[in-house]
């Protein structure tokens, strides 16, 4: 018997490793975890907030969403279809070999070859006619058509190395066999569903990170990643809920840190058919035409909503009301561009003026389980309508995963979406949400209520042709103005997001709601 | 005994052939997937192309057909979100699921069977009222609130055990695990403790009423009549009797550790398969849904038909009756 248990013990003894015993400087509890380590994998947030620690785009984008010489140092158009991009000198990569123009054309091509990718970098690159290299450290790019914004779209790509991607599957990728980037931080390992550890890069061309050892949990549940920072298992969480956001400024230790994010939540009142699904007169028969079509009526809705009450009562003051499509610190933004308070009056006049003197029947459709607040202020928002003049019928609240796909189809009419900023200015965003929808040019992407106003169309399309960035903003605030005159959607209000850390951190807030360790410095 | 397998056998390959038909289709109608995936500034030409390289152009039956002829070679599809084979994102995140299963079940008989006896023992006191006053709460507080009061208590408050993911982990005969650590024994201790506390609830219920039941068997008369030690008597004669009915049970039971563990795993970030499962219906990553399904109805059809088979050997009256 005894020999039995020490012959037992010993195989277990043979059989048994331990993972290296990490006690990393910075641990960082995250809502959303990747879904792979291969930087091209997927565009979607999540995936690119980790890329970000361990590669890096030729652009650097700052907590503004504003882009900055990175990997590229300057670039010129040679004419309107040529440009030359300076690449950064000197510059290496974790497994110690030098970043040259290779890196660069290698990447761009193989963005538009990752097998099975869900949310492909080929848009960035498809204006692109040919890349060629000039010298170690020259670019010359050829695009199809005058692309003003090429620099903003390329700046994204992630660059990798050749010598260690070529060929790589994404199973190289996750194991760290191939993530080998120029970025502040060194891929160390991946455990999917629960961290991601990275280590310091030493060599790193930039400003050096303060931690040397940096571990992202991902914690999904919000009072899970509340609980694990109080309890101090974790130094810094993402997206606190807004709901926590009091009782953690009121703790002793610790500091919360928020900023309006370029997240916009809105009204979209489908004019897509003859009739708008949920509209309907005093009998419960379908209105035609879709009132919808009429701008008076899409403005009334507006005048209707109190939005500082609905930030105020039911999102903690968390939200930012707004009138428009982006955030002031984007081009694009209209300065006077401003949100009202709710004007029922008014809202009963435009009303009259469109023929509803009335009102008429509607029911509200939203997701409850996207962004905090979702279904409750769709509730809100009910209340609201009927104080103008509406008749409510309801208020349809959705998971996400069956809503976002009936809106895409267009089974609601009026219905509450959200879209995020990514972009430095409004041209993404105009362009997928309020342009003439035309799959073939790729515009209107995201406009499932179908808005087309030709007069905004041709202001937009001059916006997207200028090459002056200055100027480009302009434009594109023109364009804005155009689409919110005639209240192309009704804009609620931009989220604000929220992070919280113990003492002795100092994290920079950002608008795109990424959290990136050089994100995160030691309080001096 | 062989015709009865065969027959048990081909029963369970059309019971998976229809959970994956009911599921296919159900995921299908949940919603477009692509519209969780794509980011928000994809333009259409993006969008034609991701359909295309998912597959999810092709109209459902054919999707289905291509998945079946597949599945007959033992490829259950990939996963849209981590483009890796279903079946190996699942048992990637297995070994963590039930290393917490085998844990609670572990500390359900830990604790629930000496507090059964204890209540069973003394009928009518105040000993007996505590504990199955506590058992009450056991079964009737929500799993995911006594998991947040855990963490409440022993993570923030007193600051004795962490709260989140698995900790330090090391393998043992190639399986990863968080008990070849102290550190990770330590992670595992909550929530294990949080799944095992309805079912420590059950083992108490079960282990008193049993015991109150078997104490005024004439055996047991007959036991105190020959001299037999109290101890003796409970440890042996009344346990031997009341372990049965408990077994059965938690064996059930076990089955349904492993497959919901989804409100524990995702209040405590344990990265095992319900929270896969649960991210995988909100992002509708419908190959890791069917295949998941699938290898749980595989894992209940294994688990009944052992017990099926156990039941043929042990009583020739079943055999006869099937």
């Amino acid at each position: 018997m005894m020999k039995f248990r020490a012959a037992l013990a010993g195989v277990l003894l043979a059989t048994t490793s331990l993972t290296p015993a990490f006690a990393a400087d910075l641990v960082i509890g995250r809502a959303t975890e990747p879904s792979a380590i291969d930087p091209h994998f997927s565009r979607t947030g999540n995936n690119q907030m980790t890329a970000d620690n361990i590669f890096e785009p030729l652009l650097l984008t700052d907590e503004n969403l504003q882009m900055h010489p990175g990997l590229a140092t300057e670039w010129e158009n040679l004419d309107e279809l040529n440009w030359e991009i300076r690449l950064r000198e000197g510059v290496k990569f974790h497994d110690g070999s030098d970043f040259t123009a290779d890196d660069v054309v290698f990447s761009l091509e193989r963005v538009n070859d990752i097998p099975n990718s869900p949310a492909p970098f080929t848009d960035m690159v498809s204006s692109i006619a040919s890349v060629e290299k000039v010298d170690d450290h020259t670019i010359r790019i050829t695009t199809h058509a005058p692309n003003p914004a090429l620099m903003e779209q390329l700046g994204r790509v992630f660059i990798v190395s050749k010598a260690a991607a070529e060929g790589a599957t994404i199973d190289d990728f996750n194991a760290g066999r191939a993530a080998v980037g120029t970025g502040p931080y060194k891929f160390v390992n991946w455990r999917p569903a629960e961290s991601l550890t990275v280590e310091r890069f030493d060599d790193y061309w930039g400003e050096a990170p303060d931690y040397e050892t940096v571990e992202f949990r991902f914690i999904s549940n919000d009072a899970a990643r509340t609980a694990a920072l109080l309890s101090g298992s974790v130094d810094l969480i993402d997206a606190v809920s807004p709901s926590d956001v009091a009782r953690l400024e009121g703790t002793q230790g610790l500091k919360v840190y928020g900023v309006d994010s370029g997240r916009l939540v809105y009204l979209a009142l489908s004019m897509r058919d003859d009739t708008a699904p949920g509209v309907v007169d005093a009998q419960g028969q379908p209105i035609e035409p879709n009132p919808f079509r009429d701008a008076n009526v899409r403005r009334a809705i507006s005048h209707m909503i109190d939005r500082q009450l609905i930030i105020d009562r039911i999102l903690s003051g968390a939200a930012v009301a707004s009138a428009q499509i982006v955030p002031e610190v984007l081009g694009g933004h209209v300065p006077e561009l401003q949100p009202q308070p709710a004007d029922p009056a008014r809202a009963r006049e435009l009303l009259a003026e469109a023929g509803f003197p009335d009102g008429f029947g509607i029911t509200l459709y939203s997701s409850n389980n996207r962004f905090p607040g979702d279904g409750d202020i769709a509730q809100a928002m009910g209340q609201m309508l009927a104080r103008g003049g509406l008749q409510v019928n309801g208020v349809v609240t959705q998971p996400y995963n069956v809503y976002a796909g009936a809106a895409t189809n267009g089974e609601y009419g009026a219905f509450v979406f959200s879209l995020g900023a990514s972009t430095p200015n409004a041209e993404a965003n105009l362009r997928a949400l309020l342009q003439t929808r035309d799959t073939d040019a790729g515009t209107g992407g995201f406009n499932r209520m179908r808005y087309s106003n030709p007069e905004f169309d041709a202001a937009l399309n001059e916006a997207v042709q200028e090459f002056d960035p200055d100027l480009r903003n302009e434009k594109l605030a023109e364009a804005t103005r155009i689409a919110m005159e005639d209240q192309a959607i009704v804009p609620l209000y931009f989220q604000r997001v929220y992070w919280a850390s113990k003492e002795g951190i100092d994290f920079t807030p950002n608008l795109a709601e990424r959290t990136v360790a050089t994100d995160v410095r030691a309080e001096n | 005994m062989t015709a009865f397998i065969i027959r048990r056998l081909l029963q369970a390959v059309m019971v998976l052939l229809v959970t994956s038909v009911i599921v296919f289709v159900g995921v299908y109608a949940i919603g477009d997937p692509l519209e969780i995936l794509l980011p928000a500034d994809a333009t259409p030409a993006e969008r034609a192309q991701v359909t295309r390289t998912l597959g999810l152009d092709q109209p459902l039956p054919v999707q289905y057909f291509g998945f079946l002829m597949r599945a007959l070679q033992g490829d259950l599809g990939t996963s849209f979100v981590y483009n890796q084979p279903a079946v190996q994102v699942i048992l990637q995140r297995l070994p963590a699921t039930l290393e917490l299963a085998f844990c609670a079940l572990l500390l359900a008989l830990m604790i629930g069977i000496p507090l059964g006896l204890l209540a069973g023992l003394r009928p009518g006191t105040r000993t007996e009222e505590t504990v199955m006053t506590g058992s009450i709460l056991g079964f009737s507080l929500p799993n995911f609130w006594q998991g947040m009061m855990l963490i409440m208590i022993f993570a923030v408050m007193l600051g004795w055990l962490p709260s989140t993911g698995r900790g330090r982990t090391g393998t043992v005969l190639g399986i990863e695990t968080s008990l070849a650590t102290m550190d990770g024994i330590r992670h595992l201790i909550l929530p294990a403790l949080n799944l095992a506390l309805a079912k420590i609830a059950l083992v108490i219920r079960l282990t008193r009423t049993g015991v109150q039941e078997t104490m005024p068997l004439d055996f047991i008369k007959f036991a105190r009549a020959r001299g037999l030690s109290g101890r003796r008597i409970v440890s042996v004669h009344v346990m031997k009797n009341i372990m049965i009915p408990i077994i059965t049970v938690l064996g059930i039971e076990f089955g349904s550790l492993i497959a919901f563990a989804v409100v524990t795993e995702t209040i405590f970030a344990w990265p095992g398969i319900g929270k896969l499962i649960i991210d995988s219906i909100n992002i509708l990553d419908r190959p890791v849904v069917v295949a998941y399904i699938l290898v749980i109805v595989a894992m209940f059809i294994t688990i009944n038909l052992i017990v099926d088979i156990l039941y043929s050997v042990l009583d020739p009256r079943i055999r006869g009756k099937r």
